[in-house]
């Protein structure tokens, strides 16, 4: 479903790329968590698959399609085909719950009736029935997240990126978002989430690339947030190296000296 | 459904942004009320070459009582002057370039006189004697006012000889100095107009950041997420021109039509009607430029 070979991002000549060769493949239904450290390339991840920007070299695929070669016009249908959650949830303050998720179907041009049916639909499926009305100021941070991800996929994408989702939130209301996340894959979409929040990761054992300066440091299924191998004569290495020379071993089971055991 | 969707962001856009709406709308009413008038300057002038070009004639006049000139040494015009004229006028020579002639005495040049000026004081001090007597040539071609000019001016009894078509053309020369005088400064005030459009466009297109970013995310397309920006600019400048005609109508009906066509009864003044085959040009004009303006802007503030 996406696929990305050899992708290197650099926005800055004189700063280290901000994704630096990465070839990664995500498949159609999976579920996969983005983490790594602070600036070291979800978001950039993110927006590749996007095409918010392009790649400086190598070739992002999303459903097939090499997205450098979508010409602009048809970008938008590119992202119909995608679902985006935010960490601010990036709700219309004046515009009710309905609105809110009834808008991504207006602005494609669907039809009042459709959008009728399938608003309270979505708005079941994330567990705000009877909350159509209220305003997003009317809405704690968990609801607010919620009615982002019913807008997310009210136009049923065959992939839903969060970056972030649960940022914002407790880590009882983050579960509940995940659960929602987890239904929305239960049913077929890809998703990808970028994340900080180790207690989500190793709840739900999915699975887990790492990022560390913008080279995937980790990729393993059924993950925890840290490395089950802890390989604990490299992580000094690794923190001390350039980023240049982490590409060398690439091999899964590098821990994240970051986060990784110190914490324990 | 999507048509809907856009008009309703086109009314919340211009109700968010009514103080600059209401500034595009009196910049372009006022830049393109400028336009149309050097329009109707140009209508005028037409109309009155129209009207006039036919009408107007070379006068001969004849010496009177207080002539300088060459010809009229010998004081008032004589009767057999007057006949050597005439025969002149028919010769030949003279009667190719000629459709007809007639000969306008004073008592007639005082009530044509009267007439014109019917309005004006300076009728009371105007006798018959202070008006000379002229022979009134109408020419088959205008344009060969110099060969009549150079055959009678140095004819005795003649005291000069006058185009009035070139009198004309002092007055269209005026007008379209006029007319040019206009047009700059419509083009100043549309340089002010595209400005102020950009700027209420980048403002709006601001304003609502929020909009179109989740737009662009869920894959509305560039027209559906841009359309709401450029019809905004373009239906403020539209009403700006609509304005701009109304105005232009307004000064046909009431300024020429009733206040200066009583002052001048017999100029030819352009008809209300008229001016509204301006209306259709402005109202494109100002669509136009404001939707190319606001085109541009979004191309640089908006990104889809
Ligand atoms: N628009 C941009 N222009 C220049 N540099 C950028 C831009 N966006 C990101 N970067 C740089 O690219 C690197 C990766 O940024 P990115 O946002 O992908 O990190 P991240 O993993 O999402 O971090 P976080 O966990 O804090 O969100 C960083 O060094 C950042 O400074
Ligand atoms: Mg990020």
């Amino acid at each position: 479903m996406i696929r990305f070979e050899n992708v290197t991002k650099v926005y800055d000549q004189t700063a280290r790329p901000a994704l630096d060769d990465v070839s990664l493949e995500i498949d159609r239904g999976e579920f996969a968590f983005l983490v790594g450290a602070s600036g070291s390339g979800k978001s950039t991840f993110l927006r590749l698959v996007l095409k918010e920007d392009r790649a400086s070299s190598g070739a992002v695929y999303v459903a097939g399609q090499n997205v450098a070669k979508i010409s602009s016009w048809r970008v938008p249908r590119l992202r119909r085909g995608i679902g985006v959650v935010f960490q601010d949830f990036r709700l219309l303050p004046q515009k009710s719950v309905f609105a809110n998720v009834a808008f991504a179907m207006q602005v494609i041009g669907k039809s009042r009736s459709v959008i009728r049916d399938t608003v309270p639909e979505v708005l079941k499926t994330v567990g705000l029935e009877g909350k159509e009305n209220r305003l997003p100021h009317e809405l704690s941070g968990g609801e607010q997240q919620r009615v982002a991800i019913a807008r997310a996929v009210v136009n049923r994408p065959g992939i839903l990126l969060a970056d972030e989702p649960t940022g914002n939130l407790d880590p009882t209301t983050s579960m509940g978002i995940m659960g929602v996340l987890d239904k929305i894959n239960q049913n077929g979409t890809t998703v990808v989430m970028a994340t900080h929040d180790d207690d989500i990761v190793n709840e739900m054992r999915k699975r887990v690339v790492e990022l560390k300066n913008g080279i995937v440091i980790r990729d393993e299924a059924r993950a925890l947030y840290t490395s089950m191998i802890p390989v604990v004569g490299q992580s000094r290495r690794l923190r001390d190296a350039s980023g240049r020379d982490e590409a060398q071993p690439p091999a899964p089971g590098e821990p994240n000296p970051d986060s990784g055991e110190e914490q324990r | 459904m999507r048509l809907a969707f856009i008009l309703g962001e086109i009314g919340s856009g211009l109700r968010r942004n009514i103080t600059m709406v209401v500034s595009v709308i009196l910049v372009t009413f006022v830049s393109l009320t400028f336009v149309g008038a050097a329009g109707m300057l140009q209508l005028q002038i037409n109309q009155m070459k129209g009207y006039w070009y036919d009408k107007v004639q070379v006068a001969i006049f004849l010496c009177s009582d207080g002539s300088t000139a060459a010809g009229c040494a010998t004081g008032p015009v004589t009767p057999e002057q007057q006949d050597n004229l005439q025969t002149l006028l028919e010769s030949p020579a003279v009667a190719q370039y000629v459709n007809d002639f007639q000969y306008e005495s004073k008592d007639e040049a005082y009530k044509h006189f009267k007439d014109q000026f019917s309005n004006s004081p300076i009728v009371d001090s105007v006798t018959p004697d202070q008006l000379p007597s002229s022979f009134r040539i109408n020419m088959k071609d205008p344009e060969k006012y110099q060969i009549i000019s150079e055959t009678f001016s140095s004819q005795p009894g003649v005291e000069t000889v006058i185009d009035q078509r070139q009198l004309l053309e002092r007055l269209f020369s005026a007008m379209n100095a006029a007319s040019l005088v206009a047009v700059s400064i419509a083009g100043v005030m549309i340089v002010c107009a595209i400005l102020l459009i950009a700027t209420t466009i980048r403002l709006s297109a601001f304003s609502r950041r929020r909009e179109t970013g989740i737009m662009r995310l869920v894959g509305a397309s560039k027209i559906v997420i841009q359309l709401p920006f450029i019809l905004e600019g373009v239906i403020a400048a539209v009403i700006g021109a609509a304005l701009a005609s109304g105005t232009l109508w307004a000064v046909a009906h009431f300024f020429l039509g009733e206040y200066l066509s009583k002052q001048y009864p017999d100029t030819a003044f352009i008809s209300p009607g008229q001016t509204l085959i301006l209306a259709p040009a402005l109202l494109i004009l100002g669509g136009s430029l404001a939707g190319i303006s606001s085109l541009l802007t979004l191309r640089r503030y908006l990104k889809v």
